[in-house]
């Protein structure tokens, strides 16, 4: 329908813009069509110079999208600074004038770890941000049950603390790139028109599509066996599941939802006075009898101190703000009588789902999901805990039936089947490998293959040992290096084994190989994210800032790739 | 010396081993097995180390998908089984970080330590290396420890004999460096001649080789077991030279008839220092260059003296050593026992002999026995002798420490253990077997004791309670407890079955022979009970059982 010259004028702009930059123009334009009113086009100057765009991230999506919008703003002569809230001075809150939240949420709807301090800062009010204009992105997923919760809390605290909103908050699921192009080029347009009158009152209900949760697989469980041998420190599970029509890559995870163990209910069940266990309540529009929804539905351990303080008011308490079990709540702080106890159930989250990376391989286990499970211990005070789901994994016998879902992980991917690849997995991070090892097998993949595994003691924790050999007899694995921490007097981990290995490492990667980290991300990948920088400087003969730059060129190249948690 | 044809996979490894070195360095390097290659397992037999896996995991570690749990035994060269305090304090210690911590004293008077993992055998080596302990040779085909009658009560001229042991072992070691090059790190040699080895050659003995020194009247080490035995000649407190006695062998193998245990043959005397010890290198160099390398079955030196004959041996030896040996002395022994509890020698040091079942030291319900020891060696006034019958000797202990030792022992129940065993469980022995000896048919140490437990009810039963019957038993045919020269010995065809031996007498001059085959638990002690009941009735007056059994032709 365009005539000729504009045509051409939009084609050619169309061929010299990348996809960020074209789904960019779509949602302005989108835009300006959805208010019908001609705008000056934002590549003019821009009356607001200096925005500050603040993230919070866990595993680094909240970064990437900040950084990119940064440059975008830049592009727009919009002079925005990127801070990450750990680093943010609270102080200077109170003198922002535009700024920008990015951040996800974490574990049950909690603020990632970096954003904590922010996050409590903004919710201990006592000041005033009348000079604060605001946008929050709230990066999240669906398959949680408190979709976006941090993201959404702080919208409300900051306009609460009286920020105003310069465009609605919005949430993003897994896939979060195209929503928030979508929200950043509404923020980008209310600023280059420099409007008060832009101010959002008040959050309007949610627009973005929310995908429609995950698909549930129901699978069997075939396998299950503890992998570490007799004077082991650790419990780690293989388990299989046999799930027909489940569909996958490798590099994906599953999510499980745990049962809580039915001692931990019954416990509980035996403080709440008067209390019938049989008796039928409704949740979420279904009705279950109270120990089941303690056991399938509510978390009851670790609550989060927003639930916590929910229960000091119910029993009408002081109650420290400490994340604390229900047994314990309930021991120190008893309810009044079963109603009261009824109303503790009504403020209870349900239970979070848990990922677990997948050891299995489409091409190699057609119709099986595999996951490598290590027992989570922990103590508190002085009494030695087990992780919820981790345990309840390890407690499942064969044939039981289990729900899950998949995770799909876009950014950790196998390379052409002709590249190299340097697969960096302590711990239960080789449970990716095993599936990238298993597909490049199956499929013939032609390039070649460089592991590093660590663990404790090599006697009794080198897990999928006999695999392993067997991969390297036949030449899949081109390299492999261990590293047992403990049997030595000094502590040997993966980073070591790199370095030793450093010279050989960066011809690899020089070559075009492609580097993944998958496992514990304290602080086993701190300590080889710097390692390998180390290498790429000492023997790429770089400064530390070009070592950097090397790295962040790799990452941006897809070249380097973390599943780490 | 005739040209051997096709010789056996080990002897090329052993030529093709760059003087023991084999390929170990690369072996250590492999990260992703803790085994190492093939022809290694052969080298490091040499530097004293078996490769082994534990046999009763395999099935539960596969499973697991974990390799077989390949772990190292190292086995000590300690000539005539001494050690001093130090040396015992640092093996404690050196077991408890590296090993499975059970220090485990052989029929050879020495000590293994079990379940070395590949990356602990340098750090293991180096620390004994400091503690002036080494394994060189202790296995392989090369000269093994040599043995001497341990206590010194037996002789006033025992430490004279005793010096021996460590000048034969010194005189019939390798020439390599490669156990310090590659164990202790030290420099590589430049000029090989430097490891140029007129006695081993490239190509070492056709098989195992093992020496001991009695000193009559007490067998205690099984002098006629060995290759080669001296037997002391001592006239009115006066070493007048030794015996020599050869061919002594003491395994054979299941279903192969040209394998037999065979005793020591006694083909002269030799009574000055210098022509022993010519002799007996003299002996090494004809079974190098005589003996079977192509089967290994057949290529200990017993079978080489029988294929050309004792009398063609002896000139070969005398022709070789440049004199002739002397007409055997008269020996006499009366006993082949250890001496347990409290004893003193003629220079008024006292001795005291522990109780070590199987020679397995560890703390167990009975006796901290480890513990023990460990306080006993850290009081450094004493110094310690293994036997050949798997115990150890508290030695060389001064009148006036004496107190102090007995407190500690007592302290940790070692005398009421070792007076409290009967005596037939002391007279016993039994080999390590399972699970971590590869050619295991049948249980050893494991299973001995308790036997032992229903044997003793039957001697109490026919009023035997005080004759000391020499039982021994071993896994395989192998006969690692010396089970053919025991009054009663137990040989493993099957898990649960053994062969019953009987015949051998006191003395181990005499060896015993089958009585019957494959018996389960309760067949022994049904046939035990039946030959108890008769000795009691038919035996005469201070005569043993091996010589009842011979006497009424039971065998
Ligand atoms: C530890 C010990 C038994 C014990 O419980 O004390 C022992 C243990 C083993 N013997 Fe032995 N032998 C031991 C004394 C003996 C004796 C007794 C003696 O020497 O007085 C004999 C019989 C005498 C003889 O040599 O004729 C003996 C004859 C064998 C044989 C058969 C040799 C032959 O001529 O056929 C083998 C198998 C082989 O060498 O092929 C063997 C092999 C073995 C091995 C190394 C198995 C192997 O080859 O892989 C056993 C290691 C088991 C383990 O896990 O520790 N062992 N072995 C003794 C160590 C002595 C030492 O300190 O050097
Ligand atoms: C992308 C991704 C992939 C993953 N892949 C794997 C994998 O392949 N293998 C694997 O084993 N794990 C994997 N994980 C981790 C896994 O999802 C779980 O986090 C882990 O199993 C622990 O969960 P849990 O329910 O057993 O422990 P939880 O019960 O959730 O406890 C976890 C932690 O919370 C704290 N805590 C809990 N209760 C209390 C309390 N009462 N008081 C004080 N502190 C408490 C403790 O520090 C404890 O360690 C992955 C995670 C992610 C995000
Ligand atoms: C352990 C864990 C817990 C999570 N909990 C939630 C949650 O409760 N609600 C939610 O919406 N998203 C949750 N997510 C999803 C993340 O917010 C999502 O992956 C986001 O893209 C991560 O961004 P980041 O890399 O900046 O941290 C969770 C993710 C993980 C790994
Ligand atoms: S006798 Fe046989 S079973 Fe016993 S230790 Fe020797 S070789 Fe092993």
């Amino acid at each position: 329908m365009l005539p000729e010259h504009k045509l051409k004028i939009l084609l050619d702009l169309v061929k010299s813009s990348s996809k960020d930059e074209l789904s960019w123009m779509n949602g302005y334009i989108s835009d300006i069509i959805g208010e019908e009113t001609r705008k000056m086009p934002v590549t003019a100057k821009a009356t607001i110079n200096k925005v500050t765009i603040a993230y919070g991230t866990e595993t680094g999506n909240s970064k990437r999208v900040a950084t990119d919008f940064a440059a975008k703003a830049k592009k727009n002569g919009i002079n925005a600074k990127v801070v990450s809230l750990d680093q943010y001075r609270l102080n200077d809150l109170a003198k922002e004038e535009y700024f920008l939240t990015i951040i996800s949420t974490q574990g049950e709807g909690e603020p990632p770890e970096a954003a904590k301090k922010f996050y409590d800062h903004i919710h201990h009010n006592g000041f005033k941000l009348e000079k604060l204009k605001y946008s929050v992105l709230a990066l999240g997923d669906t398959s949680y049950p408190l979709y976006c919760k941090a993201g959404e809390d702080v919208d409300e605290q900051l306009q609460k603390l009286g920020g105003k909103r310069i465009a609605e908050m919005q949430k993003c699921d897994v896939e979060f790139e195209e929503d928030a192009n979508l929200w950043f080029s509404k923020v980008l347009k209310t600023l280059s028109d420099n409007k008060e009158s832009n101010v959002v009152p008040t959050a309007l209900p949610e627009t973005a599509k929310k995908s429609a949760g995950k698909k549930s697989y129901s699978g069997t469980i075939i396998t299950n066996i503890n992998l570490n041998d007799r004077g082991s420190n650790k419990e780690t599970y293989h388990i299989e599941i046999a799930a027909d029509e489940v569909e996958y890559e490798a590099g994906d995870s599953i999510g499980i939802v745990p049962e809580n163990p039915d001692k931990m209910v019954e416990t509980i069940l035996s403080f709440a006075k008067g209390i019938n266990a049989g008796k039928k309540i409704q949740y979420k529009n279904e009705s279950y009898t109270i120990f089941d929804l303690l056991k399938y539905k509510l978390n009851i351990s670790h609550l989060i101190t927003a639930v916590v303080k929910r229960y000091a008011s119910i029993v009408t308490q002081e109650i420290p703000e400490t994340k604390i079990d229900l047994l314990n709540l309930l021991k120190i702080y008893p309810v009044k009588d079963a109603a009261q106890f009824e109303e503790v159930l009504g403020i209870l989250n349900p239970i979070a789902p848990r990922l677990y990376t997948m050891a299995s391989s489409p091409a190699a286990n057609n119709g099986e999901v595999h996951i490598t499970v290590v027992k989570d211990v922990f103590t508190v005070n002085e009494e030695k805990k087990f992780g919820i789901c981790s345990a309840f994994l390890g407690r499942q016998n064969i044939n039981t039936p289990i729900k899950f879902f998949v995770q799909k992980n876009k950014r950790f991917r196998l390379p052409a089947p002709d590249k190299d690849i340097i697969m960096i997995g302590p711990g239960t991070g080789i449970a990716a490998f095993r599936s990238f090892l298993a597909e490049r097998d199956a499929t013939g993949a032609s390039g070649k293959n460089w592991l590093f595994f660590g663990e404790q003691h090599f006697a009794v924790d080198f897990l999928y040992q006999t695999e392993i050999q067997n991969w390297f007899e036949t030449g899949v694995l081109t390299k492999v290096n261990v590293a047992f921490s403990r049997d030595q007097p000094e502590k040997i981990y993966v980073q070591h084994r790199m370095w030793e290995q450093g010279a050989e490492l960066y011809k690899w990667i020089q070559s075009g190989a492609h580097v993944y980290l998958c496992g514990k991300k304290d602080p086993m990948s701190v300590d080889v994210e710097h390692a390998l920088m180390g290498i790429i400087e000492k023997f790429g003969e770089k400064t530390k800032e070009e070592a950097r730059e090397f790295f962040i060129q790799m990452e941006n190249e897809g070249r380097y790739s973390e599943d780490v948690y | 010396m005739e040209e051997q044809h096709n010789l056996s996979g080990i002897e090329k490894i052993k030529q093709a081993s760059d003087g023991l070195r084999g390929e170990i360095e690369q072996s250590l390097k492999d990260e992703i097995t803790g085994a190492i290659r093939e022809g290694d397992q052969a080298v490091v037999k040499f530097h004293g180390m078996y490769q082994q896996d534990d046999r009763d995991r395999r099935e539960e570690r596969a499973q697991k998908k974990l390799d077989r749990l390949y772990t190292f035994m190292i086995r000590l060269r300690l000539p005539g089984g001494f050690m001093d305090a130090k040396q015992w304090v640092a093996m404690h210690s050196i077991a408890g970080d590296n090993s499975t911590g059970v220090i485990k004293i052989t029929t050879r008077q020495t000590v293994q330590l079990h379940g070395l993992i590949k990356s602990k055998i340098r750090p293991t080596i180096k620390s004994f290396s400091e503690a002036g302990l080494d394994s060189i040779a202790t296995c392989g085909d090369i000269n093994r420890n040599v043995l001497c009658s341990a206590h010194p009560k037996q002789s006033p001229i025992h430490e004279k004999v005793f010096a021996y042991a460590d000048k034969i072992s010194e005189m019939l070691m390798p020439k390599t460096k490669a156990y310090y090059e590659i164990w202790l790190e030290d420099e590589k040699i430049a000029d090989k001649k430097e490891e140029e080895d007129p006695l081993y050659q490239d190509r070492y003995l056709p098989r195992k080789f093992k020496i001991a020194i009695a000193i009559p009247p007490n067998n205690d080490v099984d002098v006629f077991g060995n290759d080669l035995g001296l037997i002391a000649i001592i006239e009115n407190n006066e070493l007048k030279g030794y015996n020599i006695a050869i061919g002594g062998g003491l395994s054979t193998t299941h279903g192969n008839p040209s394998t037999y245990a065979r005793l020591g043959t006694v083909i002269g005397f030799t009574d000055t220092e210098e022509k022993t010890m010519k002799a007996i290198y003299e002996v090494l160099t004809v079974q190098r260059d005589y003996g079977n390398r192509s089967d290994r079955k057949l290529a200990r030196l017993k079978y080489t003296i029988d294929k050309y004959g004792v009398d063609w041996f002896r000139t070969e030896v005398e022709k070789r050593a440049g004199f002739k040996l002397e007409p055997a002395r008269p020996f006499q022994f009366t006993e082949r026992r250890d001496y347990f509890g409290w004893y003193q020698n003629n220079r008024g040091l006292w001795y005291y002999t522990v109780f070590v079942e199987n020679g397995r030291v560890t703390d167990d319900e009975q006796a901290a026995l480890k513990t023990a020891l460990l306080e006993v060696a850290k009081t450094n006034k004493v110094s310690f002798r293994f036997t050949a019958n798997q115990n150890v000797i508290i030695s060389d202990i001064s009148e006036k420490d004496k107190d102090s030792i007995q407190k500690i022992l007592e302290k940790f129940n070692i005398i009421a253990h070792t007076e409290a065993s009967s005596v037939v469980r002391k007279n016993s022995m039994a080999c390590v077997a399972l699970p971590t000896c590869p050619l295991a048919l049948a249980e050893g140490q494991r299973y001995l004791p308790n036997l032992i437990g229903k044997i003793e009810p039957l001697m109490e039963k026919h009023g035997l309670v005080n004759e000391d019957i020499i039982i021994r038993m071993t896994g395989c045919p192998n006969g690692c407890a010396r089970p053919y020269i025991a009054e009663i010995g137990f040989v493993g065809t099957a898990p649960g079955k053994y062969n019953l031996h009987i015949g051998g007498d006191n003395q181990g001059m005499r060896l015993n022979k089958i009585y019957k085959e494959n018996l389960d638990e309760p067949a022994i002690l049904n046939e035990l009970d039946n030959l108890f009941s008769q000795f009691k009735k038919e035996r005469t007056i201070k005569e043993s059982f091996g010589d009842f059994t011979v006497r009424k032709q039971l065998i």
